[in-house]
């Protein structure tokens, strides 16, 4: 769709059409929430003789994330992070002979996080907000898709004061955060200034989206992509 | 002659935050109608938020006097940061937020939506994610969020800080064309000149009196004596190809660039054209980029390897602020890098900020969060400083503040590099880089740069 489209009104065989592939489209996000809450929630449930079944979803649904060009490296941060933690703890708490049972706790987290990574590449927050209208109040479904929305504003805003407390000397650098006792600047230096960012961001959110008359409605209509 | 109907009329209204305040708004009176235009200016902390915060009803305490808007008057604002303000991924999906909260049949959002963005001049993809826009783009992007629900009165709170010459071009075009349609517009801005072709009435807010007129701050006089490039040379740069990971190059360089000890270089280019990267790459922290042939300090850029020999300032540096006061603000890279805490009370001397120095730096204004921030770094006297857009949302007497530290910083031989989306003419600017077209050129001493105030 354009915005340079035509001026004119649209006919009503164009509105019919309109609302059935909307319709089309939420069913499609819709199905997609729930397999997502399936596959995440079977990877923690599910016994370790079926782990490689689930291993082939999520493998169909990475391949699928990259053809609608996912960042991958989300997930192979993501891995390393749980990786280094998990087997770090494994091998404190029970050395190493457990250390195969923490490679599956590793896969069974991994196998969690997939399923929502393509959730986020294949459907937009607003999508998803639709699809909750039908189960949650209004309120609720857009905070929500607000909330998803915002993911990647805060994860740059994380990223670019963590950077700058870095270079002002704070001993939040991966190598310091080996040891426990600089755990607590992390928190200080940039987990507090972010909460105060977030707190700023979402009362300017929602003083912009009260003047564009949200809340005026408990039914709100949707846009159609 | 025509009878002309106020849209909204405040009169004699005043407001304070504390009972034992003064009134930051003291019986002020304005009066908008149909295609009107207004400029309200002055300096920082003299009430325009508040003003504007009035207009829009957010206040959170009563008000006293009178504030009347005529039967069916919607109002439309278009904040300082228009990122702060996107609530959906997609153009078409921004555009159409106030329709589905209007209850406004599907089928019809997309004429609807078009039309805005054809008032403002946008023609874009409706699919496309603003995250791909230019500013000027967001900005104008943001006008149409509002212009989809017809309001009578728009509200823009300092366009000029945030967008780049073309872009302050695009939104003068689109406000005389909503002018012409009748919709009144409320600027709030720093620097009013700009607007002079489209706004009917200046106003001054200042010392809680709103009067007809420009503000005028009492010009800041600070010597400077231009040193020769004859320094050590910290910033190296040499011909590059600056891209991200599997896209397009941003720019390139074709020749050297060096940044001399006691220089103050000014990066200056249109918005989305890599300032930002480029400053992030040389303080180590850019990702996604392949490495480039850049030595800063003799050194290949990496986060963390250059102690207190770089200092850097993001936009918006009262991100930075975390400690219970503005010495402890100031000392926090002090103790980290094991320099004399007595450097904290004297920089906060040097740049005027003693009084404030137990005061929590979250509750200060914008501009003296800019200063602290600006401050907490200059504190250790870095060898290089690099420095994002430091002036946007500053007014005058702010910026010349930030420009004497700069200055000072200078002359103890710090090398700092600055980004701008406009020239700099009448500063302490030694020379320009421009990124311009795709490239990065840098250029020789600029000739009116000194400063006298």
């Amino acid at each position: 769709m354009w915005a340079k489209g035509g001026k004119h009104g649209f006919g009503a065989s164009e509105k019919l059409a309109t609302r059935k592939s909307g319709r089309l489209r939420a069913y499609v996000t819709a199905i997609s929430l729930l397999l997502v809450l399936v596959l995440s929630s079977s990877a923690f449930f599910v016994s370790d003789t079926y782990l490689p079944v689930l291993c082939i979803f999520s493998g169909i649904l990475v391949l699928h994330g990259l053809l609608l060009r996912g960042n991958i490296s989300v997930i192979g941060r993501v891995f390393m992070v749980q990786l280094v933690i998990t087997m770090s703890l494994y091998y404190l708490l029970h050395g190493q002979s457990q250390m195969a049972q923490g490679m599956i706790v590793v896969l069974r987290i991994l196998l969690a996080f997939i399923p929502g990574w393509w959730l986020s590449v294949s459907t937009t927050p607003e999508k998803i907000a639709q699809v909750l209208t039908w189960v949650l109040p209004a309120k609720w479904a857009f905070v929500i898709g607000a909330s998803i929305g915002l993911l990647p504003f805060m994860t740059r805003e994380l990223r670019e004061i963590y950077q700058v407390q870095c270079l002002r000397g704070a001993r939040i650098t991966p190598k310091a955060l080996r040891d426990p006792r600089n755990w607590q600047e992390l928190m200080t230096c940039v987990v507090f200034p972010l909460l105060i960012q977030l707190l700023k961001l979402s009362r300017q959110m929602a003083i912009a989206a009260q003047l564009r008359y949200y809340g005026k409605t408990n039914k709100p209509t949707h846009w159609q992509e | 002659m025509e009878h002309r109907v106020d849209l909204l009329k405040l009169s004699d209204l005043s407001f304070r935050y504390r009972s034992d305040e003064g009134y930051i708004l003291d019986e002020i009176s304005l009066s908008i109608n149909r295609g009107e235009c207004h400029c309200i200016n002055g300096p920082t902390g003299s009430g325009k938020s508040t003003l504007l915060n009035v207009l829009i009803g957010t206040l959170s305490r009563p008000f006293e006097g009178e504030l009347v808007v005529s039967e069916g008057v919607t109002l439309g604002l278009v904040m300082q940061d228009p990122n702060a303000q996107f609530i959906r991924q997609s153009i078409g999906a921004e555009v159409a937020f106030a329709l589905e909260n209007l209850a406004v049949p599907s089928e019809l959002m997309l004429e609807k939506v078009q039309g805005a963005l054809r008032r403002v001049g946008l023609f874009v993809s409706l699919d496309r994610s603003i995250q791909s826009l230019s500013l000027g783009q967001k900005y104008r992007l943001m006008i149409a969020a509002q212009l989809v629900f017809h309001p009578d009165i728009l509200l823009l709170d300092e366009p000029w800080a945030q967008l780049d010459d073309s872009g302050v071009c695009e939104l003068i075009s689109v406000l005389k064309g909503l002018k012409d349609e009748g919709v009144a517009i409320v600027l709030v801005e720093h620097n009013p000149s700009v607007f002079g072709n489209v706004v009917d009435t200046f106003w001054q807010l200042d010392q809680g009196k709103l009067t007809q007129g420009c503000f005028m701050p009492e010009p800041i006089h600070f010597a400077y004596s231009q040193k020769a490039l004859v320094g050590e040379s910290y910033i190296q740069i040499d011909p590059l190809v600056f891209r991200f990971a599997n896209h397009d190059p941003l720019f390139t360089c074709s020749e050297r660039l060096q940044l001399y000890s006691g220089e103050i270089v000014a990066l200056v280019g249109d918005n989305g054209t890599g300032k930002s990267s480029l400053l992030k790459s040389l303080a180590g922290m850019q990702p996604h980029i392949p490495p480039l042939p850049i030595q800063v300090l003799a050194r290949q850029p990496k986060l963390g390897i250059y102690g207190g020999e770089l200092g850097l300032l993001f936009q918006r540096p009262n991100r930075q602020l975390f400690e219970i006061s503005v010495l402890e603000e100031l000392r926090f890279s002090l103790k980290r890098f094991g320099l004399p805490l007595d450097n904290a009370d004297r920089v906060l001397d040097e740049m005027g900020l003693q009084h404030l120095s137990e005061h929590s730096p979250h509750l200060l204004s914008y501009g003296q969060q800019h200063l602290v921030a600006l401050a907490s770094v200059s504190v250790y006297q870095p060898k290089v400083l690099l420095l994002d857009d430091p002036f946007a949302g500053l007014d005058h007497l702010y910026t010349c503040r930030v420009w004497q530290q700069l200055v000072a910083l200078s002359q103890q031989g710090t090398a700092i590099l600055l980004t701008s989306h406009r020239m700099l003419p009448h500063t302490p600017v030694t020379r320009y880089w421009r990124l311009n077209n795709g490239e990065l050129l840098g250029e020789g001493q600029a000739a009116d740069t000194v400063n006298v105030g």
